[in-house]
């Protein structure tokens, strides 16, 4: 036994050495130093080294949903039309297109010159095959309303519903290089869904000749037909790279060899690797904006999506009253929000549809102008005790009590303790209970209609100020209030399917009567428009950032 | 023996499976889905549902889970990564978290044994006290404030060691990590050590073996040391699972692509499939060492071979809270076996 009593120890003393070993054995390159590895890489070559901070959730672009996966997959896929600088459509795949009278039917004309990096052209019919897929129910595609709702293309909504078969998608490869689209209605931002991800192609006999399921899992599993090529990724990496795409048809355009990605969930480390050397370019918190004030490598630029309160009017009656409404719009102090709570460039915003993402057919920004509807919305305690007397006189009650509903996040959480201290200031008699939860939880009670009042917000699908205006129809599924207004509703169909679709500037300016009644009705206060604060290397130019579809592009990036 | 093993072997998959039901029914009561978001309406929703199989009763989920999970299937991931299976996610990321858990449990345990050692030789001693400040920071103190402590200093300020784990070099980016992981370890080692040793140098035989001539070292490591390790591997084996739940933190903080940061990624983003599999994965693991460390006990002990040649393999010994009790108690292992002798 005493043999035993040996082995057994020794056996356990083996597994110990056994592990160090290993951690030992994996390390060829343990004896270089790896501070100097790292730092080669950065100063060393061309490559530019990018924080991200979540991983990949997917390098399908039928399947993605989120902006580092669409950023990634634009890395390396061009489709139709892509971004220029100023977020505008321009030629990518398609070099160009041609319109039908009747606004219906698109005739994109392919450039001969693009390949897929297996050498493969890219045909009309990969965007088929593409669309298909993303119309398909068999794939569950969460963005498959780009192609009907928002796209209006043909058939989609049917094939969506499993009432067509994808074949019948009004999308076909005329031949080689010619892929018409066919619509419902005319939609004057189509060329601007181009360059969604949902809409890229994908080389059909690639992908059929992939064992199920593998597609998008590895550099072999993907095609680029785009700047860069996937050079390592595995699903969930924290760590991947590209490398330039020689064989892409602009590539004497792409100044960089390649991008290295770093998933950093830890915004302290991350900023300390940027100090390093380590990275290129971070994403700042906003505490650590405040830090660097004035540091000419901070870059703030719009990150489209708005923060806004709704309230529920279709179940608290006090709600239902818009001077009530108009009262918490007015009591609300944005500009201190903004400057004082949330200190990352973030903008105060008095629009029903925030700035900087939708430009008119005279090339403004739809709500460049913030006093347009100064008159029923700014920062104004007076105003908001004007509408409150009203209110309590039309209501027959001096105290109210509602319920904030906000989600577990910190800025969320410090800019709900101030609303709260704000309104409760501006409206005496008014009680706000904070009620925080996870965000999925969060999001089930809004659409559930489980709420009062509830600190939301919502990025843009597409350049358009309909993205926003859309939601306060009646029974859309985003309207958790429950709002409706015949005339609003009227407006809104105008110009989405009707009178206005092929007057671009009768159609603006319906879209600003619409907001108008959205507006003075309060069926939402909006709060503030989010920016992202980014640093930046001083010797890294040219990297674009759109608030739509593709936050950050990189084929026109300069380092050095 | 054989019985021993078979019937404890029994009791660890019951308990596997009781673990995944209790998940299953959990998870379910969890706020929220895994597809709920601001963009999905009613329908879609339903649709995802569907294809997930999600709208079925638990019952039947539960089911058709246990079933995959006898053929190795873990289901896909729902959000982390799309459709991935997450047998693959685990297989890449497992070894990474074993690597640097298993270097800090080793780190841990030699540091721990040494500070021990001199502690209980130097009884009383300045050396004593100094090792016992050292103990109690290392069990006070979390590991993520060591983890961003060291990466301040040696990352950043010195930059001799990556601030973020760079899998081309693995090995120097789990120095860091572990050390930070290994304090809890270290510190509980250490003063486990420290009493066992005190306990086993006053013991009737150190006295013989003394008065029989044998000093110094040969006394301390033959007699004392070899004595003093047997209980000490009992405490190691849990604390090796330990380090790998308590590592969910460090490896955010350094970028570490192992099963940790997965975890806490998953439960964020309601990925179920994900969080019951890392769950599942940690309790097999767990409830695997515990049941090597049982098995080993027996033969290493002899008091325990004896009791369970009564035909009561399971009840007389310290279990795994007795021997935890006796860390911090300092309570004698040698009293608690005594009872059933």
């Amino acid at each position: 036994m005493n043999l035993i009593k040996r082995l057994a120890v020794g056996a356990l003393a083996g597994v110990l050495a056994v592990s160090l070993v290993a951690c030992g054995g994996t390390t060829p390159a343990s004896s270089a130093a790896p501070g100097a590895s790292s730092a080669a890489a950065t100063t060393g070559s061309n490559i530019l080294n990018v924080m991200v901070e979540v991983e990949v959730a997917s390098l399908d672009p039928q399947l993605a949903t989120d902006g580092t996966s669409f950023e990634v997959i634009a890395d390396y896929t061009d489709g139709l039309m892509q971004m220029d600088s100023t977020g505008k459509a321009v030629a990518a795949i398609a070099e160009s297109y041609d319109l039908s009278d009747d606004g219906m039917t698109y005739t994109f004309h392919l450039r001969k010159d693009a390949t897929w990096s297996n050498g493969d052209p890219v045909t009309a019919d990969d965007f088929v095959f593409g669309w298909q897929r993303a119309a398909d129910p068999a794939n569950a595609s969460e963005y498959s309303y780009m192609l009907s709702d928002i796209g209006q293309i043909k058939n989609a909504a049917e094939i969506i519903a499993g009432e067509k078969p994808v074949t019948d998608l009004g999308v076909t490869a005329v031949d080689a290089n010619t892929l018409k689209v066919e619509l419902n209605v005319p939609v004057s931002y189509f060329l601007s869904l181009m360059y969604f991800p949902t809409f890229y192609p994908i080389n059909r006999a690639f992908y059929e000749g992939l064992a199920t399921g593998t597609f998008g899992t590895s550099p072999e599993t993907v095609l680029s037909n785009g700047a860069f090529v996937l050079d390592s990724y595995e699903p969930a990496t924290l760590a991947f790279s590209l490398v330039k795409n020689p064989n892409y048809y602009n590539a004497a355009d792409v100044k960089l060899d390649g991008l290295n990605y770093q998933v950093i969930k830890d915004s302290q480390q991350a900023f300390l690797s940027y100090q390093n050397g380590d990275l290129d370019i971070v994403k700042l918190s906003g505490d650590q904006v405040d830090q660097v004030t004035g540091d000419p490598e901070l870059n703030v630029v719009g990150a489209g999506y708005m923060w806004y309160i709704t309230m529920n009017g279709h179940d608290v009656p006090a709600l239902n009253n818009a001077n009530m409404r108009l009262a918490i719009t007015n009591a609300m102090d944005r500009a201190s929000i903004v400057n004082d709570v949330v200190k990352d460039g973030s903008v105060a915003t008095y629009t029903a549809v925030p700035p900087q993402f939708a430009t008119g057919p005279d090339g403004t920004d739809f709500s460049a102008d913030q006093t347009r509807f100064a008159d029923v919305c700014s920062d104004d305690a007076a105003k908001a005790a004007e509408y409150y007397e009203k209110a309590k006189e039309e209501l027959g009650q001096d105290t109210f009590t509602f319920e904030l509903l906000l989600e577990d996040q910190t800025e969320t959480q410090n800019v709900a303790a101030v609303l709260k201290e704000q309104i409760e200031k501006a409206l005496p008699g008014v009680t706000l209970n904070l009620k925080v939860e996870p965000k999925k939880q969060r999001v089930e009670d809004i659409q559930n209609g489980n709420y009062e009042v509830c600190l939301t917000r919502w990025g843009p699908d597409y350049a358009d100020p309909m993205t926003y205006l859309n939601m306060w129809v009646t029974d859309n599924s985003n309207n958790y209030g429950l709002w409706s207004n015949t005339e609003y509703d009227q407006i809104i169909a105008d110009c989405t399917t009707g009178k206005y679709i092929t007057d671009a500037e009768a159609r603006w300016s319906a879209l600003y009567d619409a907001e108008k009644i959205v507006m003075d009705e309060a069926v939402i206060a909006p709060l503030y428009t989010k920016a992202d604060a980014n640093m930046i290397k001083s010797n890294v130019s040219n990297i674009e950032f759109h608030p739509v579809a593709l936050n950050r592009v990189y084929k026109n990036a300069v380092k050095g | 023996m054989k019985r021993y093993i078979f019937k404890r072997v029994l009791i660890s998959v019951f308990t596997l499976l009781a673990i995944t039901l209790v998940l299953f029914t959990l998870l379910q009561l969890m706020p929220g889905s895994p597809f709920n978001d601001e963009k999905l309406n009613e329908s879609q929703r339903a649709v995802l549902d569907a294809k997930y199989g999600l709208d079925q009763p638990l019952v039947v989920q539960f089911g058709r889970y246990v079933a995959n999970l006898v053929k190795g299937d873990f289901g896909v991931s729902y959000n982390i990564s799309k459709n991935t299976p997450i047998s693959q996610l685990v297989q890449t990321r497992l070894p990474v978290s074993i690597n640097v858990g298993g270097m800090a449990v080793g780190l841990g345990a030699l540091v721990g044994l040494l500070l021990g050692i001199v502690a209980a030789l130097n009884r009383g001693t300045a050396a004593d006290t100094i090792a016992t400040i050292i103990s109690v920071l290392g069990v006070s103190v979390p590991s993520y404030v060591f983890a961003l402590a060291l990466s301040y200093v040696f990352g950043f300020e010195l930059s001799w060691l990556p601030m973020l784990y760079d899998t081309k070099a693995a090995f120097a980016s789990s120095i860091l990590p572990s050390i930070a992981l290994s304090m809890f370890t270290m510190a509980s080692i250490a003063r486990f050590t420290r009493n066992e040793m005190l306990e086993v140098m006053g013991s009737d035989y150190m006295l013989l073996a003394e008065s029989k001539g044998v000093h110094g070292a040969p006394l301390i490591m033959r007699h004392a040391l070899r004595n003093t390790l047997i209980p000490i591997i009992t405490v190691l084996a849990p604390l090796i699972v330990d380090l790998m739940t308590g590592s969910l933190v460090v490896e955010k903080i350094f970028s570490i692509p192992g099963v940790g940061s997965l975890l806490v990624t998953a439960i964020q983003s309601n990925d179920y499939n994900v969080v019951i599999a890392l769950s599942f994965i940690y309790s097999a693991m767990y409830i695997g060492i515990m049941l090597v460390v049982d098995i080993l006990y027996g033969i290493i002990d002899p008091r325990i071979r004896l009791s369970k040649d009564s035909g009561d393999a399971a009840s007389g010994r310290p279990g795994f809270f007795a021997r935890w009790a006796k860390v911090w108690g300092g309570s004698s292992k040698k009293k608690a076996v005594k009872v059933h002798e």
